[in-house]
């Protein structure tokens, strides 16, 4: 069994050479960073230079550009517009907004909360934080990127502190990473057939479909569960899927230790693969590992949602070096996120020891479906983008749009307000417990 | 020295009280010693980390001083891409071990502990 877990462990340290995984999607290729020089506003063009290049080059306004869109002297991400002729441009992205207060403080407040729910059901804060970016004004691609280099460190405080409670097995956690990381691979060959026979918008429409369905159905699975043993009042039994599963006696066998749990790695391995795929399309691979662990392998929600942060912790390291080396991720906003969410992953850790474990599937639950009302919102759009129906109507879009964004402040504002309040129930409940046992020791 | 010499007295009052035929202030006199050793214990179990807090708070306040007042600088250098890729993974780690246990700390210090089973 130690044998197999150092091939394992030496898979990992040999992929990353001969293959390159990106959690939530490789960076962008046909974008040029550097800063204008000058623009000429009768012959649309503008001269732009490279970073780490003395060489400068004249670029062409794309057709429904302004020249007032060129920032002079301002350190800039140009998109090409390949299909439109040579050195066309598309659009331009400030790459550093200025950090003004009111954006350091919303900063601030989405990693305590994207922390607190990350610590306690073991992802999530990333579908959030990206999106709240974007409409802090950050593009994209340093959206993305300084998200992913805030994840891996947050996981790594958040796994060590559920490793000390005893909640999370690291050798499924190293299982399900790896597997997880060969799942973003084969993630990524489907984007991209999708990508290059369904354009852009077929793209999307993909990512949001599977999104929906995949959050609908295993975040109702979820919440059914939780129901169930909330009102049947006793402890978590392990599903009749994972102990089906766990007969399956097909070798090489695995037995993970916290967990409690052997099972056969032909069941593990397609948990881990999906949770990669998954990853690659929507971002969030926590949404089907969480599950995939409890139901399948047959941990406990507990151990599912420790473990996870493992699994987040190794992705999420491979998939910053991967953006560092494009050169997006944007430190400031890395470590702001994280001076909030290195309190909150703490706090959400130490919430676990306090509760049911049909709380942590609550949150999980509630978090998913609330998110899947954002993705829904976001459908008729693309349907519209690939003439399936007919153009939606600008005050129609506008209040889609909307309705998806405040649909995911509302999955992290209502899952923040129950972990505190199960957390705070759950003190005073063990309070209240000790302050007995020592009136009995004393009486 | 002190709190064996009002532990001896405390026991030597105890038996002077037992023998005179008064168990009840006997035993007030044996319990009061109890419950004040009990009182040490648990305050020297959860004695607040507030040192810790302070000097990992202050080099993570500084930190962000400094990369704050540096924005340019940062900016410029951490986003070469290439192997400058070491630069912000690597400070995200630095501060996330530095920023990492003044949370701990800070949650400690609040009395915010994980259950013990």
């Amino acid at each position: 069994m130690k044998r197999l877990l150092f091939i394992i462990l030496g898979a990992l340290l040999i992929l990353p050479m001969v293959n390159s995984a990106y959690a939530g999607g490789p960076p962008p290729k046909d974008v040029m960073k550097g800063t204008f020089l000058s623009v000429d506003d009768t012959a649309r063009t503008a001269v732009f230079q490279k970073v780490g290049s003395k060489e400068t080059q004249e670029l062409i306004l794309g057709g429904d550009m302004t020249p007032s869109d060129v920032r002079v002297n301002k350190k800039v991400m140009v998109s090409l517009d390949k299909h439109a002729g040579e050195n066309v441009i598309k659009s331009i992205d400030i790459m550093f907004l200025d950090m003004t207060l009111k954006r350091i403080i919303a900063l601030l407040v989405i990693g305590l909360i994207g922390g607190l729910l990350s610590g306690f059901i073991g992802s999530g804060g990333a579908f959030v934080l990206t999106p709240a970016m974007m409409s802090l004004g950050v593009p994209g691609a340093i959206a993305v990127a300084s998200n992913m280099c805030h994840k891996f460190p947050k996981a790594m405080v958040g796994a060590y502190k559920r490793y000390k409670y005893g909640q999370a097995d690291i050798k499924l956690g190293l299982v399900m990473a790896v597997t997880a990381i060969i799942g973003v691979q084969i993630g990524i060959v489907i984007q991209k057939y999708i990508l290059n026979h369904f354009g852009n918008a077929g793209s999307n429409l993909y990512v949001s479909f599977i999104f929906m369905v995949v959050l609908v159905f295993v975040g109702g699975y979820v919440l059914y569960d939780a129901y169930k043993l909330a009102k049947g009042g006793d402890e978590a039994k392990v599903s009749r899927l994972a102990l089906r599963m766990q007969k399956i006696n097909l070798p090489p066998m695995m037995h993970f230790k916290v967990a409690k749990v052997t099972i056969s790695a032909w069941i593990t391995i397609p948990v881990g693969l999906l949770t990669g795929m998954l990853a690659a399309t929507i971002a969030v691979g926590g949404f089907i590992g969480v599950p995939g662990m409890i139901y399948v392998v047959g941990a406990s929600a507990v151990v599912a949602s420790a473990t996870e942060l493992i699994i987040a912790f190794i992705m999420g390291a491979w998939g910053s070096i991967q953006w560092g080396l494009s050169g997006l991720i944007d430190i400031r906003l890395t470590l702001l996120i994280l001076a909030g969410s290195l309190i909150g992953v703490q706090l959400g850790a130490l919430g676990t020891t306090y509760v049911k474990d049909y709380m942590i599937k609550l949150v999980m639950a509630s978090t998913m479906l609330i998110v899947a009302v954002s993705r829904g919102a976001k459908i008729p759009g693309y349907l519209a983008d690939l003439n399936l129906r007919p153009a939606l109507e600008p005050q129609m879009a506008h209040t889609l749009s909307q309705v998806s964004f405040w649909a995911l402040v509302t999955a992290l504002a209502s899952a923040g307000l129950i972990i505190t309040v199960a957390m705070v129930r759950g003190m005073a409940q063990a309070k209240a417990e000790t302050r007995g046992a020592e009136v009995i020791s004393h009486g | 020295m002190d709190s064996k010499v009002t532990k001896f007295d405390k026991n030597m009052s105890a038996v002077t009280f037992a023998e005179a035929g008064e168990f009840d202030t006997a035993t007030e006199f044996l319990q009061e010693e109890e419950t004040e050793v009990a009182a040490a214990k648990i305050s020297a179990v959860r004695k607040k980390p507030l040192g810790g807090m302070v000097i990992f708070g202050a080099i993570s306040l500084a930190g962000y001083i400094a990369l704050m007042t540096h924005q340019g600088w940062v900016s410029e250098n951490y986003t070469t891409g290439g192997w400058h890729a070491a630069y912000p993974v690597v400070t995200a780690l630095i501060f996330s071990f530095v920023h990492g246990a003044f949370a701990s700390n800070l949650l400690s210090v609040l009395g915010l502990e994980a259950k013990k089973h």
